[in-house]
């Protein structure tokens, strides 16, 4: 738009100024990839293309269900994002016609705003990688550096389930307890990774995986 | 009950076609009067005037000169004809058509081909549906079903039941059995043989099946225009 | 009782003879009437939610710090720098005028946050002073909490759906990125439908310190007394030194000017469409009347007056306009959110709320115009149909 010097079209963009309050946000609700095609090549490099499937705890078994999941996680599931009717973009990845792994995120109320963890699993519910696409933190940069994502490589949800997402103990030899926070300051963030990864990881074995991992 | 002694009576009908600077004499000078309850055939080689002459007589053409009375009324005096409407008045009151295209509408049914003229206009008289005209034709099992799934015999009846639901003075047939195969074109002729001995309806019948002309009372001969018999 | 067959049924059935025909000319009618009625509705419902949005600011005039406001609003989006600044003072100059009733200063600051998305985005706080801001925004009502416990406090009110995206609470912690200040959500406020939605507030006192804007706002709200001459106000606060003064009136009539080009673009081709289409009606019943050449002489043959032939035909037309403007209704209601996306995508600038207001008066007057437009056309083609004469359409070769 040109600049007109005619003031009620200066005085319109400077009310749009104020409107303008806020900048556009992400769209709430559900975690998908930011960049599918660019995302799932990275995270899996031997990919030819994947699959998307959306699913939900009410879509599968509902209430009960919901109550499971929450046993098995340890915690209940709290706010927006954890009730039983959130979508969860689920990706299968496929090299050819063959099925190589799934990636999936989660969000997780971190300390100054909320977490999105997204896992790269081969088929068996192994961990590949582990990435932050969404983190609000003093200490962002340490907790994203890959060093600390490479921890929880070759992990899988048996792990997990040695880990008290609410008092952060361990019990017996979990490979959780080797885990190393990077950033003693931002305690909180770490623990709610580790959160959302189980909680990652209990709903892909729910929907994916058949339940393998449920004791 | 009519007292006329002639339905129709033509006295020196002529009609001219031009074509650019052709004149063609389609008829020269034809006379004829048509009595009630008379059953007529024309015959004659092709281009011989009948077909123009019996849309002439039917009110479908004007004649160039000559003089026409339908029913009692002056339709062409020699000098000008009626106008469109009027003569759509003329013909409905008294003429039935049926042609060798049997013209049903495919979207209706074989009843409602029948009732089709009562949509534009209903005559005094005129039976209150179409069944028993078709029961009469032979057609009571056809009531329902479309003209795509009907014989040729078949729709040329329903053409003929189509034609009598106004209860016309005067049936006008040009070429019934032209598009017919010699067993229903027999058949056809046994109809207008029965309408005319039975209900004393007056027929015009145009045809080249000398089986045809020969069930009518009457048979006049054109050749170039003229009655030669 | 005896049945009986009019003009009308046979028109309907006419119709179906070439079924693909006469659907494929419904489509083409209903897809027009779906773009006309879709425009009317755009017409009434932009207009509204437009009001709304700025009824909803709570103020009927804005003062903001003079300069290129094209280039304020560009350097604000791209990055928190470059903003034009009034002084606070202005706020005494605004009141000394009797026909203000309340004013509440702004200001607007944004930083760059590395963590935000990809590579990074803007996150924006509106300074408010608490004492003032919430009387001129009435409908603001809370979820949880309530605004500042001080004027320098260092907490955030949030609108509902930045609380959503982030899942904060009252209690919870917010993060300003490079200057890495904390702050406690002291309020979250409940969906208003506004720009609000998606706002962090912040006491003004603090994000002028913060960002070391002591004694400057970026704007002031006012709310005029009711009894008051707005325009004369307006004219007044002109006078004001660098400042510029704008008018939701004005800014309602500018952003309708811009939209009026993209309503005017529409129109015209919401009006093609429906030439098209009836071109299509107009071609669909003439190709009908000339394949049924003969059989219209027959029909006259038969009795039918002109008139009556003509009124056949025309019916068809009828029809098939009023079951196009059905279908097209249909795809208003049914797609009326697709309608909604496609035109936020083509405007500069809108509102919050529905923008197509389609509702049953609307409906009636797009089928009117269908109709309207679908007779004149039929007219043609029936008027074809009744001057066929008998024996011309018998002797001809029909198709």
């Amino acid at each position: 738009m040109k600049n007109s010097r005619h003031p009620a079209a200066r005085s319109a963009w400077a009310v749009l100024l104020s409107l303008l309050a806020a900048i556009p946000l992400f769209p709430a609700v559900g975690c998908d990839l930011n960049d599918p095609d660019r995302d799932v090549k990275r995270l899996f490099p031997e990919s030819t293309g994947y699959r998307t499937l959306y699913v939900s705890v009410a879509g599968k078994g509902g209430r009960e269900l919901l109550h499971q999941i929450e046993a098995r996680l340890g915690d209940s599931f709290k706010g927006l994002y954890e009730t039983a009717d959130v979508p969860y973009t689920m990706y299968q990845v496929y090299k050819g016609k063959d099925l190589i792994g799934y990636i999936h995120g989660v969000n997780q109320k971190g300390r100054y705003g909320g977490l999105q963890v997204f896992l790269a699993l081969d088929l068996q519910g192994n961990i590949r990688s582990f990435y932050f696409q969404k983190l609000t933190s003093q200490v962002a940069k340490l907790l994203r550096d890959p060093s600390f994502g490479r921890q929880f490589e070759g992990l899988n949800l048996k792990d997990f389930y040695g880990y008290n997402v609410t008092t952060a103990a361990t019990r017996g030899e979990s490979r959780v307890a080797a885990i190393r926070n990077p950033a003693p300051q931002a305690e909180d963030d770490f623990r709610a990774a580790l959160r959302a990864v189980k909680k990652n990881l209990i709903l892909v074995d729910e929907f994916l995986l058949g339940n393998k991992y449920k004791e | 009950m009519s007292r006329q002694t002639s339905v129709l009576e033509a006295q020196n009908l002529t009609k001219i076609y031009r074509r650019g600077s052709e004149e063609i004499l389609a008829l020269d000078n034809v006379s004829l009067v048509v009595r009630p309850g008379e059953f007529l055939s024309f015959v004659g080689p092709s281009g011989s005037g009948k077909t123009t002459l019996i849309n002439i007589l039917g009110g479908l053409d004007n004649a160039t000169s000559g003089r026409l009375k339908v029913g009692g009324r002056m339709i062409f005096d020699g000098r000008k004809g009626l106008s469109e409407s009027e003569l759509t008045r003329i013909r409905r009151q008294v003429f039935g058509y049926i042609f060798q295209k049997f013209y049903l509408v495919p979207t209706l049914t074989v009843e409602e081909n029948v009732l089709l003229p009562f949509a534009f206009f209903k005559k005094p008289g005129s039976p209150a549906g179409a069944l028993g005209l078709l029961k009469s034709l032979g057609l009571e099992k056809r009531t329902r079903h479309r003209p795509a799934e009907l014989s040729g015999g078949e729709m040329q009846r329903v053409a003929i039941a189509r034609a009598l639901i106004n209860k016309p003075e005067i049936l006008l047939a040009d070429e019934p059995t032209g598009n017919l195969d010699s067993k229903r074109s027999e058949e056809i002729g046994h109809v207008l043989k029965s309408l005319n001995q039975k209900e004393g309806l007056t027929i015009l019948l145009v045809t080249h099946n000398a089986a045809l002309a020969r069930m009518a009372q009457r048979t006049i001969t054109l050749r170039d225009g003229r009655i030669s018999s | 009782m005896a049945r009986r067959i009019n003009v009308y049924q046979v028109a309907v059935k006419n119709l179906f003879r070439k079924k693909t025909r006469s659907a494929l000319t419904v489509l083409g009618i209903g897809l027009s009437a779906w773009v006309l009625l879709s425009l009317l509705g755009f017409n009434r419902g932009y207009e509204a939610a437009l009001n709304k949005d700025i009824d909803n600011m709570g103020f009927q005039v804005l003062v903001a710090a003079k300069g290129c406001p094209y280039e304020a609003a560009t350097l604000m989006l791209k990055g928190g720098t470059g903003l034009r600044y009034m002084n606070e003072s202005v706020i005494r100059d605004i009141l000394r005028h009797p026909e203000v009733e309340k004013v509440t200063p702004m200001l607007m600051q944004a930083v760059f946050d590395p963590n935000k998305g990809e590579s990074g985005g803007l996150s924006a706080y509106l300074g408010v002073d608490p004492a003032t801001f919430p009387a001129l925004k009435s409908y603001l009502k809370f979820k949880q909490g309530g605004w500042f416990t001080d004027t320098q406090a260092h907490e955030a009110v949030m609108g509902y759906e930045a609380a959503e995206l982030e899942q904060r609470e009252v209690g919870d912690l917010l993060l300003i990125p490079e200057k890495n200040i904390e702050l406690k959500v002291a309020g979250v406020l409940t969906r208003s439908g506004t720009q609000d939605d998606g706002t962090i507030f912040v006491p003004l006192r603090m994000l002028q310190k913060e960002f070391g804007q002591e004694g400057r706002v970026t704007a002031v709200g006012i709310k005029v007394d009711r009894r008051a001459d707005i325009t004369a106000l307006e004219n007044k606060l002109y006078d004001l030194p660098d400042v510029q003064v704008v008018s939701m009136a004005q800014v309602k009539e500018t952003i309708m000017s811009l939209v009026s080009t993209a309503k005017v673009m529409v129109l015209s081709i919401a009006l093609i469409a429906i030439l098209i289409a009836m071109l299509g009606v107009v071609n669909t019943i003439l190709m009908s009347v000339l394949e049924r050449y003969q059989e219209i002489g027959i029909i006259k043959s038969m009795g039918a007056m002109p008139w009556d032939v003509f009124r056949m035909i025309w019916t068809e037309t009828v029809i098939l306009c009023l079951l196009g403007g059905g279908v097209g209704i249909g795809f208003s209601v049914v797609l009326s959110k697709i309608t909604d996306i496609l035109i936020r995508r083509l405007l500069p600038y809108t509102p919050t709320g529905s923008l197509v207001a389609v509702d049953s008066g609307l409906a009636f007057l797009t089928i009117g115009v269908i109709l309207g437009i679908g007779l004149v056309s039929g007219v043609y083609p029936a008027w074809r149909a009744s001057r066929v004469r008998p024996l011309e359409s018998i002797r001809s070769e029909g198709e």
